[in-house]
């Protein structure tokens, strides 16, 4: 079996732990089970952090070492967490309209914030696919991976500081503020999600490797055009 | 070719090509519900009056941005590429009809997606029965608008700043598509007719076709 | 501006037009190409008479190859000729036939914004030959060409004039009008004839 076959095999496995994990924890005693929503929605938007802390990182190291790999590393990993930033902010307006009665809360900044940071990163998909030289591509895709970034600690801090309607951190230095059972379950879900971004993240690099490959291989320059055929001119 | 299967020609390839650019689903339509985002924090998320105020935002930005999918680069001849066409035997008309159809099948779901990402982000009161007025309204003022910045857009082909050119130009005459759809989903909660301001759409798109009909050889001729 | 312009041209014959930049070579082809109309006088071109709708008729037998590519640079080159084949009501078999003939069979399904000047002109020979216009325009078609696509365009101008069609071809260098029934030099917006 392929490395990225056994990767997604693994992913799939997770999941499914992550996915007992999730129904065994107790339900909330306000939100009842739609408190499972949170597993999902914690895990993918942790997982997008990381996910564009990635493509930062492989921005920079791709502007100091100009080497492909950063720049297939880079936008992979901006593919997939842009993936898991739409998935947490769906999960997480479903749970608002259950929970709270409104999928959209504007007094909320970390919704705000967060659907800013989404089409932030949509910008740089597109920055990529409007750009045709691989080189230009990366060159303008990393600085925009690099500085994009900052935008991280503003969703991330931003219930701290408004006081909103969106929960605080549930796991803080001075301890969780949820039952033990259920701070399982996140965390769980938490490295279930990091196993799923690997594997995507490899499958996608590799695919990235492969689509360079391809573009470059095939007729060399002066075999593609065939001399014209003068003679059949007239039959045309 | 008959004239229509020459526009449908032309309307085929304009969705071929912007299927490969991609400009309205990964450029114009995140842009345009990034422009959603801002009116409510520019107002202090005063609940009660962006409810009120999502439908009417919905359309002046489906104008502003409905311009920008009208205009866009995969719908923009060379020049060289209208004389082969004028060569070739394509009718102007067939020319405009072509371009407003595809210009109308991506600006209509353009138009609900738009629409969707309002409800959701907006949360409207919307009466019952606004959801196939909300569809028709869509359909006319995607075809006069589709229309209008055809016709915009072969007027200022070639010139400098012609996205800014056809711009000013559309916004303005557009204002009755904006007018006719806003209040035509504004009148189903307060009982009042519909019909006048369908009506209203109706007879734009139609002045719209005709002079589009009218003008076309002189427009591609003046374009030289 | 041009003036003084008194042209005719007979079928099966080959008239080159040559003159500096700004003599007004591409003006008088575009004429000739019923795209402009002239201020005073008047144009006939196969049969159609400038500023009359006769010209619209007259168009199909025209085939011009102009300064730039006409072509749409996202379809790929099979695709761009189907598209014209089709507007001009030719089977777009016969568009990739034609494409096989210049040469381009290996790379059609390459997209023409991939594609080097040289193709993209092939490209273009391509159609004309699956028109078959009877008048045939070329505005400094040869211009980067080597010399195999350079001898395509010769035989796209030899079928032309075998089967009675005419061909006017513009250069800035005289040397590209070697084959030339007779040469127009244009100088200040008027002709002179060349031996």
């Amino acid at each position: 079996m392929s490395r990225v076959r056994a990767s997604l095999a693994l992913a799939a496995a997770a999941l499914g732990v992550g996915l007992w994990f999730a129904l065994s924890a107790p339900p909330d005693v306000l939100q009842g089970a739609y408190s499972r929503l949170l597993y999902i929605h914690a895990s993918t938007l942790w997982l997008a952090f990381l996910a564009f802390g990635v493509t930062c990182f492989a921005s920079i190291a791709w502007l100091i070492r100009k080497r492909p790999r950063w720049d297939r590393l880079a936008s992979a990993s901006v593919e997939i967490g842009v993936l898991f930033t739409a998935i947490g902010l769906v999960v997480g307006m479903i749970w608002g309209k259950a929970v709270w009665g409104i999928a959209w809360d504007w007094m909320d900044p970390r919704l705000a914030t967060t659907a800013v940071m989404f089409f932030v990163y949509l910008g740089y998909l597109a920055l990529r696919a409007a750009t045709d030289d691989p080189v230009a591509r990366a060159r303008r895709s990393a600085i925009l991976g690099a500085i994009a970034v900052v935008q991280v600690p503003l969703v991330y801090f931003s219930v701290n500081l408004f006081r909103t309607l969106h929960q605080t951190q549930s796991i803080r230095p001075d301890g969780p503020t949820m039952p033990d059972e259920m701070v399982t379950a996140l965390l769980v879900n938490v490295a279930v999600f990091t196993i799923l971004y690997v594997a995507l993240l490899w499958v996608r690099v590799d695919l990235a490797r492969a689509e360079g490959t391809k573009s470059g291989v095939g007729l060399v320059a002066g075999e593609a055009v065939k001399p014209p055929r003068i003679n059949e001119v007239k039959d045309v | 070719m008959t004239l229509w299967s020459q526009a449908l020609e032309i309307a085929r390839v304009d969705l071929q090509v912007e299927r490969r650019l991609g400009d309205t689903a990964r450029i114009i339509l995140p842009f345009a519900v990034v422009a959603l985002l801002v009116f409510p924090l520019a107002m202090g998320a005063r609940l009660a009056e962006i409810r009120a105020i999502g439908p009417a935002v919905f359309w002046s930005l489906g104008i502003l941005f409905g311009m920008q999918v009208a205009l866009r680069q995969s719908a923009t001849d060379s020049s060289t590429r209208r004389d082969v066409y004028a060569l070739i035997g394509l009718d102007p008309v067939a020319r405009l009809l072509g371009r407003a159809m595809s210009g109308g099948v991506l600006l209509t779901g353009f138009l609900l997606v738009l629409f969707l990402a309002m409800v959701v982000l907006y949360g409207p009161e919307l009466a019952s029965g606004s959801w196939w007025v909300l569809v028709v309204s869509s359909l006319l003022f995607a075809i006069g608008l589709t229309q209008l910045s055809t016709l915009a857009g072969e007027v200022t082909a070639g010139l400098r700043n012609r996205a800014g050119m056809a711009s000013l130009i559309i916004a303005p005459l557009s204002i009755p598509l904006v007018i006719g759809a806003s209040q035509a989903l504004a009148a189903i909660p307060g009982g009042t007719g519909i019909l006048p301001w369908i009506l209203l759409m109706v007879a734009t798109d139609m002045a719209m076709a005709v002079v589009g009909i009218g003008l076309a050889r002189p427009l591609e001729e003046a374009s030289r | 501006m041009l003036r003084d312009i008194d042209l005719e041209l007979a079928p099966g014959s080959v008239l080159g037009l040559v003159g500096p930049n700004g003599s007004g070579k591409t003006t008088l082809l575009r004429l000739l190409a019923t795209l402009l109309e002239p201020d005073q006088g008047k144009a006939t071109i196969l049969g159609g008479r400038s500023g009359t709708e006769e010209v619209y008729r007259a168009r199909p037998g025209i085939g011009l190859i102009g300064h730039t590519p006409s072509l749409i640079p996202e379809l790929t080159l099979e695709e761009n000729i189907e598209h014209m084949a089709r507007l001009g009501g030719h089977q777009p078999l016969r568009g990739r036939q034609a494409l096989s003939v210049v040469g381009l069979e290996e790379v059609m399904t390459r997209r023409a914004d991939a594609s080097s000047h040289g193709m993209l002109r092939r490209a273009e020979v391509a159609l004309l030959l699956l028109r078959r216009c009877r008048l045939v325009l070329l505005d400094e078609a040869t211009t980067g060409l080597d010399a195999e696509a350079a001898g395509l365009v010769g035989a796209l101008v030899e079928r032309t004039r075998e089967s009675d069609g005419g061909v006017v071809m513009v250069s800035h260098d005289r040397s590209r009008l070697d084959g030339c029934d007779s040469i127009l030099t244009l100088s200040e917006g008027t002709v002179e004839v060349s031996p």
